[in-house]
């Protein structure tokens, strides 16, 4: 009667009980990651609405922001995602020492990101900028600005609590490899977040 | 045996690599005064290889079972579609209504 069921799942989508064949834990994680870039499809679908029906003009980017700085924070956070994979790798070598080495690192990559992004955020905002107004253009690209860059900064920030624990824990060797990973897959998404962000939004 | 001695780390480095290449190639495309259209599609295009490589190598989705990837894939690519062709015809509409 097993089999029979087992073959019946098998025949229909080739998944058996395990369709994802992850753990429950990595599953949990992808379902929660779908929905999270959900959240960033409908913020930039919203963006591109606002430009596209916006009867003023849409300020030049590199006109506002300097195109160098927001490269160097992309470079960081691509870095930093680097890092963080070297440590999800020696995690799963069993290497502590090199796991911790990279997630610190990767803290260092994900801090420094923040500093920048506080750093361009008072620079507009001494500029004019506001939620509502800036003196570029279409007002509603102020508000553009600080939801997108808004949201992916306090998922940086949430990723770095995240990190930080997650580090502290595999120190000490209360963390298994898949904790470390999991982290890892977070990360990673607020990197490709960021690769959406900066094209449609720093570089269209 | 030559799996062990390899170095585990280098698809990391070798992503990382490839990824700020792409970076630096849409940054340049960016000062080359291309054709509105060119520059759009040029940026969309390689915005979703870069996508694709972090989601592939850094997240593994390369190694996980096709099922999942196929899930997160199709999960956001086709909701995030239909969004955008739903909001998109909208937002000409605004404008004409503006401007009449």
């Amino acid at each position: 009667m097993q089999d029979a069921h087992a073959a019946t799942m098998e025949a229909h989508w080739g998944g058996g009980a395990a369709p994802f064949g992850a753990s429950w834990q990595k599953t949990m994680m992808w379902i929660f990651i779908v929905t999270d870039a959900l959240l960033f499809s409908g913020l930039l679908c919203a963006y591109g609405f606002l430009r596209m029906a916006s009867p003023m003009v849409w300020p030049k980017q590199s006109e506002v922001f300097s195109i160098a700085f927001i490269a160097l924070m992309t470079f960081i956070l691509i870095t930093s995602s680097a890092t963080m994979g070297t440590a999800v790798g020696a995690a799963k070598l069993g290497d502590r020492k090199t796991t911790a080495r990279f997630l610190f690192l990767t803290i260092l990559g994900g801090a420094a990101f923040l500093g920048c992004q506080a750093y361009e955020w008072t620079h507009v905002i001494h500029e004019g900028m506001r939620l509502s107004s800036n003196p570029w253009g279409a007002p509603q690209f102020g508000a553009a600005f600080f939801v997108l860059t808004g949201f992916h900064g306090t998922h940086v920030f949430s990723g770095l609590v995240i990190l930080l624990i997650t580090a502290i824990r595999s120190v000490v060797g209360k963390t298994p490899a898949q904790g470390v990973e999991l982290a890892g897959l977070y990360w990673h998404f607020v990197d490709l977040v960021w690769v959406f962000i900066f094209t449609l939004f720093y570089l269209l | 045996m030559a799996e062990a001695r390899r170095n585990p780390y280098r698809i990391y480095w070798v992503t990382w690599g490839i990824l700020l290449v792409i970076t630096l190639a849409m940054l340049m495309a960016e000062e080359l005064h291309l054709p509105r259209w060119f520059l759009v599609v040029f940026l969309l295009a390689f915005m979703m290889v870069k996508a694709t490589m972090i989601g592939g190598n850094f997240m593994h989705l390369r190694y996980e079972k096709r099922n999942l990837a196929v899930m997160v894939f199709a999960g956001i690519m086709v909701t995030s579609l239909i969004l955008f062709l739903y909001i998109a015809p909208e937002s000409w509409s605004v404008l004409e209504k503006i401007h009449r």
